[in-house]
């Protein structure tokens, strides 16, 4: 008799002596999942063209969820970054204004006051003559570019060295929208990814998500621009090449439909080998744009092209002298095709295409319906009655028999 | 090293804080999180977000608050990337909750402590972000260790000289 003993079944007490001795390691547990199922919807598997397997990829399309959480982040950080920025000198001056205090008060502290007043002020009329030449600037690139742009201020960053990310002063309230285009007079600088009603958020060209067509300006080699993990700008997917060489200018492609073609991106710093493709190189650039050091920006808020006064007077003579040559050429048309219809013409409209004229495989002049002339002499077809000098006067010469078979031509008489 | 012992781990006092502190504090950071890099530029070497989550944990002595503040914090941080929402979330829940269950076991008091925590915990903090980036979401991403060093010695800095400041908004019962 085989006798086995049972462990008792687990009871409440025993669940709840379990839950609370590992209740951290389970609450912990929970969150990590629960934040693993929030990133698993976030993001989507791929193709990849270039690695020729299926690689995941962040949909820049967030969710409703997602982009609501992005927008109270931004609402709670923009404004205070907005004052920071709107106090014109920020933390870093009001820091060595409290030190430049602190040492003058000990000597002489309504001098001090004087003094440090003054201090501020030249400070403040520096940086507003330092912030009116970068802004004149601007605005003469902006007023000789072609493109309609929109002024901005950078207000903040995303404050991660893996998401180089900034934050403009306007929104969709002012007129951004996603996927613009932004640029400085020196060169491109990213795309608006992200838009609220007050701030935008732009993805710079030397963030590793980002990508622009480029082209080297003297090679003409063509290749995409991304960011490598030292936040430098790189051309990728190119093939080894000895012809490019550091310090060759790095333009927009135009085919990315955000840029338009030309821009400059910068310049070859170096080349590298591709650490995963063997005959692949990487270009690593230097920006043409101070990424690190962005003020003020343009976003390009619409693409179609804005010539200056001057430009847009030529462009109307030339399209009036356009239109009166192509009135020439209507009228010209006109008359050809009124000749066209006044004269016989090889194509019956009124007849079926296989009884056309040019359809017709018959001899052009049948004998048998051969024009019977109307004066016949001797050189008439049939004529066998000589010369009309032959035949007496008043006697017209016999009208030939009607060709019903080959006749026999008689050969002319010879005149004496 | 000063290690207590599971016997003296009630001794230690769990401090208190008033709600503006969790409040202001953690959105200072987030502002100047976001703020400073834009001065310093590529020497923006530290997390302020990392550090309070860690000075809270520490505080509390509770995991449960620890990981909840350092999820939510680092939410908030993806919020401001171009990242999915969660890689810093749950890269800073595991840092609350390991700040937390170390607090109790070592005295955090000891600056040298406190230094080499902080340190060790923004590691753990940068290879958690890069194994979620690369490994879970399978995502092309390269990583600067050196630069994630410089930014462990600026945390650890930054919280020696924090912490203190810090603990001026604790409550006294």
């Amino acid at each position: 008799m085989h006798l086995a003993i049972r462990a008792p079944p687990p009871t409440l007490y025993d669940m709840e002596s379990f839950f609370a001795r590992y209740r951290n390691p389970l609450v912990l547990l929970a969150l990590l999942v629960v934040q693993i199922i929030g990133l698993a919807v976030q993001v989507h598997r791929t193709d990849s063209s270039h690695a020729g397997s299926a690689r995941a990829s962040l949909d820049t399309r967030d969710g409703s969820g997602v982009r609501l959480i992005r927008l109270w982040a931004n609402s709670l950080v923009s404004p205070p970054e907005r004052l920071i920025h709107a106090s014109g000198m920020g933390i870093a001056g009001a820091w060595q204004n409290y030190l430049d205090l602190r040492h003058v008060r000990q000597q002489n502290q309504d001098l001090q006051k004087t003094i440090d007043r003054m201090r501020l002020e030249q400070a403040a009329l520096l940086e507003d003559a330092r912030q009116g030449q970068r802004l004149q600037a601007l605005l003469q690139f902006q007023e000789k570019y072609i493109y309609k742009t929109m002024a901005a201020q950078i207000i903040g960053t995303s404050g991660s060295n893996q998401s180089h990310v900034v934050y403009l002063d306007k929104g969709s309230s002012e007129g951004l929208a996603r996927d613009m285009a932004v640029i400085t007079p020196d060169g491109i600088v990213g795309k608006v990814r992200e838009v609220y009603p007050h701030s935008a958020q732009v993805l710079l060209i030397n963030d590793q998500t980002s990508g622009a067509g480029v082209i080297l300006e003297t090679t003409r080699i063509r290749g995409i621009l991304r960011g490598n993990a030292s936040g430098q700008p790189q051309i990728v997917g190119i093939m080894s090449d000895n012809r490019i060489k550091p310090g060759e200018k790095v333009l927009t492609a135009g085919g990315d439909e955000i840029f338009p073609r030309g821009l400059p991106v910068g310049e070859v710093a170096k080349v590298v080998r591709d650490p995963e493709r063997d005959s692949f190189i990487d270009v690593i650039l230097k920006p043409a744009a101070q990424l690190d050091r962005l003020d003020e920006v343009l976003v390009l808020t619409s693409v179609e092209p804005r010539f200056p006064p001057d430009q847009q007077q030529d462009m109307a003579t030339s399209e009036e002298l356009k239109g009166a040559e192509v009135e020439q050429e209507k009228a010209q048309k006109k008359a050809s095709e009124i000749m066209a219809e006044r004269l016989p013409g090889l194509i019956d409209p009124n007849l079926p295409t296989d009884q056309q004229p040019l359809n017709d495989s018959t001899p052009p002049n049948p004998i048998g319906s051969q024009p019977q002339p109307l004066h016949p002499d001797r050189f008439t077809p049939g004529d066998t009655t000589g010369s009309p000098q032959s035949a007496p006067a008043g006697q017209s010469a016999p009208a030939p028999a009607p060709a019903t078979g080959p006749q026999k031509s008689t050969p002319p008489r010879r005149n004496p | 090293m000063s290690v207590l012992t599971t016997d003296t781990r009630r001794d230690l006092e769990i401090r208190r804080y008033p709600l503006f502190a969790y409040v202001l504090v953690p959105l200072l950071a987030l502002v100047l999180q976001a703020w400073l890099p834009r001065v310093l530029g590529r020497f923006a070497w530290f997390d302020l977000l990392l550090i309070v989550t860690v000075f809270f944990a520490l505080g509390r002595r509770s995991p449960i608050q620890g990981m909840l503040m350092g999820g939510i914090l680092g939410i908030f941080q993806d919020a401001l990337t171009n990242h999915a929402l969660g890689i810093n979330g749950i890269a800073k829940t595991v840092v609350g909750y390991l700040a937390a269950s170390v607090g109790v076991r070592i005295d955090v008091e000891n600056f040298t402590i406190r230094l080499a925590l902080i340190f060790l915990l923004s590691l753990v903090s940068s290879a958690i972000y890069i194994f979620v980036v690369r490994v879970l979401l399978g995502l092309e991403l390269d990583s600067n260790w050196i630069f994630e060093i410089y930014k462990a010695l600026g945390n650890s800095l930054i919280a020696l000289v924090s912490f203190p400041l810090l603990d001026r908004f604790q409550s006294r019962d």
